[in-house]
């Protein structure tokens, strides 16, 4: 027979990497792709991206390329930055609405120039894409399959990176990216809002780098991660997830379960005088007559996580629920992101009450317990800017 | 200094284009009518054939103006003509007349089917009449919730709909229920066996689009046929003359109208529409802007940029396969037709034996090849004063492009086939021909701008009717960008000549309060 297309799931570039480190076996499916949730304990893995250097495999990430004398044009009308506002050789968060003006999805946007970027995000995006393409002077390639990452996150991993060869990357400041070596790009991103890379290379050549990276690791603590540990720091970081924190418009199949990006806090990344974006209209209007939800970042009595709680005002009326609840092990709290219908959240921000159901050995107990609304996210470190960043 | 500044331009000088110009004009709104032919009319208007001789160059008859536009536009009086008796030509000779609600043979001879016949059409056009109250208005958006005056007004349009179809009683709503999205070959083939009249009323369903008599849908272009009586008439001076008369209401309220003015641009700042950009250069800013253009072509002068993609892409899939070419015959002396007396002779002629022969006839397109025997409506003009006259044709199911190309042989082979099924009727119809004008759909689409050629600039099926016309969330004639409007036969309530979409439009607008 002649070639044929892998069932289930396939392996990344990197999983005979990674299955020779897993203990615990717990994989996941990512765009396809097989990733880990958890190689060792999550624990483990999460004071090591807080207090060490990690690697965590994102080669399923979608990447897209925009090429041409009309790319800024397009990124421009399909997110609801100001992407002429971003530099060339940096990198923007960026989101994507549909025509009512909620939430496609998130990502990053890679600017190389004027003439050509590279979205990246956790979405297949190709149909879209074409037709946010269609009319325009452009050539859109899906490089998801043909380019590879490694996230390399934690207070060392600049000295890993200088241990490896990589030095050069010390000029880097957060958000910028630059070709370090010829067919490697490393960029000064990552989800855990500490310091850290991601770093792009062909499909080909990213076992090699592993190899690199985890060899130079050695006294610096290196350590693979899974997606577990990194969720704890996304959200420590305040970084909303698709999926749990909002529904991405286009894989939502009930009416009203979008969320647009002021409702998601995000107003600021939200430019209505950069001409017509996708959405825009629809946003406008929504910015003139309020939001319908508002989603914030809580700090909630107790040591319990709330994940999924329902929240009260004055412990009676129902108001919203907690999209992503943890236990912050680095700053001792117990943190989460909800979602309030409004007022509360914004207008109404007191008198609110968490709900908790916690088990002891199969006892249920329920727990009505405070909450505080939080503006900053709840870690936030300065060697996360430093520039060049400190070896620590 | 001719003007460039004025509240509206209206992109096209068809006849929406014109209708929304006399609406606004009248409204005392200062209105610019840019068309880029070289005279107003559109699809509508005529053309000469011959050194005096004019020719209705496409639409050639009116079924679909309803009297209250007409006075509305102050054109009620070309209409007052009597209607054409409809001829459904049989091969064995006993052609079908058709008039009203009324079918016999031409020799005078009762139908057998003539009762069945009245029914029928009385049933549909009180449908008809029914749905056409719904075509004087933007279809209802209903997005605006309940606090919204706007969509209160709506639903009370909606409720008198409602009210409408519970006047008819608990039977025939269920029978209006049962066939309003079927098809026309079960729905008349229930009621009498086939031949030239049930062929007729097929090929009246089938009219315009790319779908044969079996195709679902095609029940309810019937009734959109009848919606305003359904009659075809010919206004009095011709075709042509209503696109004149319709170009000098405008200009008697005031409308500027300039033709061989094509718009290349249209100028958008800050989300609103300031104005249009002429090939060669020249600006003429405006508040508004009505197109008259396909949708997505207007779109594409503004720049698809300052759309969102979702709309967009829906009008790049706008179903607009146009399937009807156009052929003039200019003969030497009037035809006889075999079996029709002469005082018949200003009659519509239709060349439809069957449903089954017009569902055969559609079944070439689909390969983008030509039928063998196409399904024809012809018109006899009356004769220019040296005894010429004009014989236009509707041609039905013909593909925008054949699969070879429009060479030559392809258009000699359409006109000859065309003139060959004429000529089973009207011996020596071939030697009467002095010239023959062929317009594909390939040509409308070149010369007027119509997406695909369509005869109602996107196919009227149940994807891309009412509040789907011209596509979802594009029914209330706005584009997005502040000022801009479609009001061409793309949208709602769609083509024919009719001027329905042009007047909405405009109404749209001003009750927008944007100028
Ligand atoms: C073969 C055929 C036969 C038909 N027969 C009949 C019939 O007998 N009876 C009937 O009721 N209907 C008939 N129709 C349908 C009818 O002709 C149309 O639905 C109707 O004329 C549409 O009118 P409109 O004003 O919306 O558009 P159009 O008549 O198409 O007018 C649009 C105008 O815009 C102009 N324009 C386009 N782009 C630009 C630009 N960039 N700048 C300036 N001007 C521009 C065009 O030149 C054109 O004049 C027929 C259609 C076809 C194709």
């Amino acid at each position: 027979m002649a070639a044929t297309v892998p069932l289930g799931l396939v392996p990344t570039p990197l999983y005979s990497r990674l299955d020779a480190l897993s203990r615990a076996k717990a994989w996941t499916g990512w765009a396809g792709y097989i990733s880990p949730v958890v190689l060792d304990t999550a624990e483990f893995e999460y004071f090591a991206i807080r207090n060490q250097a990690t690697l965590f495999d994102v080669s399923p990430m979608h990447k897209y390329r925009i090429t041409g004398p009309d790319a800024e044009a397009v990124v421009n009308r399909l997110v609801t930055r100001d992407v002429r506002r971003i530099g060339d050789g940096r990198v923007g968060y960026a989101m994507w609405c549909d025509e009512a003006g909620m939430l496609i999805d998130d990502g990053t946007i890679f600017r190389f120039s004027a003439q050509d970027f590279r979205l990246c995000c956790q979405e297949p995006m190709s149909g879209w894409l074409r037709d946010a393409c269609w009319g325009f002077d452009v050539a859109l390639e899906d490089e998801s399959d043909t380019t590879a990452g490694i996230a390399l996150q934690g207070p060392t991993s600049f000295s890993l990176l200088a241990e490896a060869g990589l030095g050069a990357a010390a000029m880097l400041k957060p958000f910028d990216m630059a070709v370090i070596e010829p067919g490697l790009l490393i960029s000064r991103t990552g989800f855990t809002g500490d310091l850290g890379y991601e770093l792009w290379c062909d499909r080909d050549r990213v076992a090699a780098l592993w190899d690199r990276l985890w060899a130079a690791g050695a006294q610096w603590g290196v350590r693979a991660v899974g997606a577990e540990a990194l969720n704890l720091c996304r959200i420590e970081a305040g970084f909303i997830a698709a999926g749990v924190d909002f529904q991405p418009v286009h894989g939502a199949l009930r009416l009203h379960r979008g969320r647009s990006p002021l409702e998601l806090g995000f107003g600021k990344l939200v430019h209505f005088d950069k001409g017509h974006f996708n959405g825009r209209r629809a946003l406008l209007r929504q910015h003139e007559t309020g939001c319908a939800h508002h989603l914030r970042r809580i700090d909630i009595a107790g040591f319990k996580p709330a994940q999924g709680a329902l929240i009260y005002h004055r412990k009676k009326k129902e108001v919203g629920h907690v999209t992503s609840g943890v236990w912050s092990p680095t700053t001792k709290r117990n943190i989460a992101l909800a979602e309030f219908r409004a007022p509360f959240g914004k207008d109404i921000t007191d008198d609110l009450w968490v709900e908790i159901y916690v088990s002891q050995e199969g006892q249920w107990d329920r727990r009505i317990v405070p909450l505080a609304i939080v503006d900053a996210p709840f870690f936030r470190h300065a060697r996360a800017r430093a520039t060049p960043p400190g070896p620590f | 200094m001719p003007r460039d500044a004025f509240d509206v331009v209206l992109l096209g000088g068809g006849h929406n284009g014109l209708s929304a110009a006399i609406t606004l004009a009248r409204k005392g709104r200062s209105v610019c009518v840019l068309e880029r032919g070289d005279r107003t009319g559109g699809m509508a208007r005529s053309t000469q054939i011959a050194l005096g001789v004019e020719a209705p160059e496409v639409a050639h008859l009116l079924y679909n103006l309803g009297p209250r536009v007409a006075r509305e536009l102050g054109v009620a009086d070309l209409l007052e003509t009597p209607p054409l008796p409809t001829v459904s030509l049989a091969p064995d000779g006993r052609h079908v007349v058709i008039e009203g609600d009324a079918a016999r043979f031409a020799d005078g001879t009762a139908h057998p089917d003539a009762r069945a016949f009245t029914e029928l059409s009385a049933r549909l056009r009180r449908f008809a009449g029914i749905l056409a109250r719904l075509s004087l208005k933007p279809p209802p958006e209903l997005d605006g919730g309940l606090t919204d005056m706007a969509t209160l007004g709506e639903l009370a349009g909606l409720a008198r709909l409602g009210i409408d179809l519970k006047r008819l009683g608990r039977r025939e709503l269920r029978e209006f229920l049962r066939i309003v999205l079927g098809n026309a070959a079960d729905l008349v083939l229930d009621e009498m066996p086939d031949g030239p009249l049930a062929g007729a009323l097929c090929a009246d369903a089938v009219r315009g689009n790319h779908v044969g008599p079996r195709s679902p849908g095609t029940v309810f272009n019937l009734m959109y046929r009848l919606g305003n009586g359904g009659a075809p008439r010919l206004p009095r001076g011709g075709m042509g003359a209503l696109g004149e008369a319709l170009e000098r209401a405008a200009r008697a309220a005031g409308a500027d109208i300039r033709t061989g003015c094509e718009v290349a641009r249209i100028m958008v700042a800050d989300d609103r529409v300031t104005g249009v950009e002429l090939r060669g250069g020249a600006v003429i800013a405006a508040r508004a802007v009505l197109s008259s253009a396909g949708p997505l072509q207007t779109m594409v002068m503004a720049g698809v940029g300052h759309f969102d993609i979702e709309p967009l892409r829906r009008l790049r899939n706008l179903r607009c396969k146009g399937t009807v070419a156009k052929v003039n015959l200019l003969l030497r002396g009037a035809p006889a037709v075999t079996g029709l007396p002469d005082d018949m002779a200003p009659a519509r002629l239709l060349v439809a034996p069957s449903v089954q022969a017009v569902e055969r006839a559609f079944n070439p397109v689909k390969y983008d090849e030509l039928p063998v025997a196409p399904v024809l409506e012809a018109v006899l003009h009356p004769p220019a004063g040296d005894g010429r006259c004009v014989l236009s044709v509707n041609v039905q199911h013909i593909p925008h492009t054949p699969a070879g190309g429009w060479d030559d042989a392809a258009r000699d082979g359409l006109t000859g086939r065309t003139v060959a099924q004429l000529a089973a009727h009207m011996p020596g119809l071939a030697a009467l021909v002095e010239t023959a004008q062929l317009l594909t759909p390939a040509d409308i689409e070149d010369r007027f701008g119509a997406p695909g050629g369509h005869w109602h600039h996107g196919e009227m099926g149940i994807d891309q009717i009412l509040t789907l016309r011209p596509a979802n969330g594009l029914a209330g004639y706005r584009l997005g960008v502040r000022g801009l409007y479609l009001c061409g036969a793309a949208t709602h309530p769609g083509g024919d000549v009719t001027g329905l979409p042009g007047r909405n439009a405009a109404r749209q607008l001003l009750g927008d309060g944007i100028i």
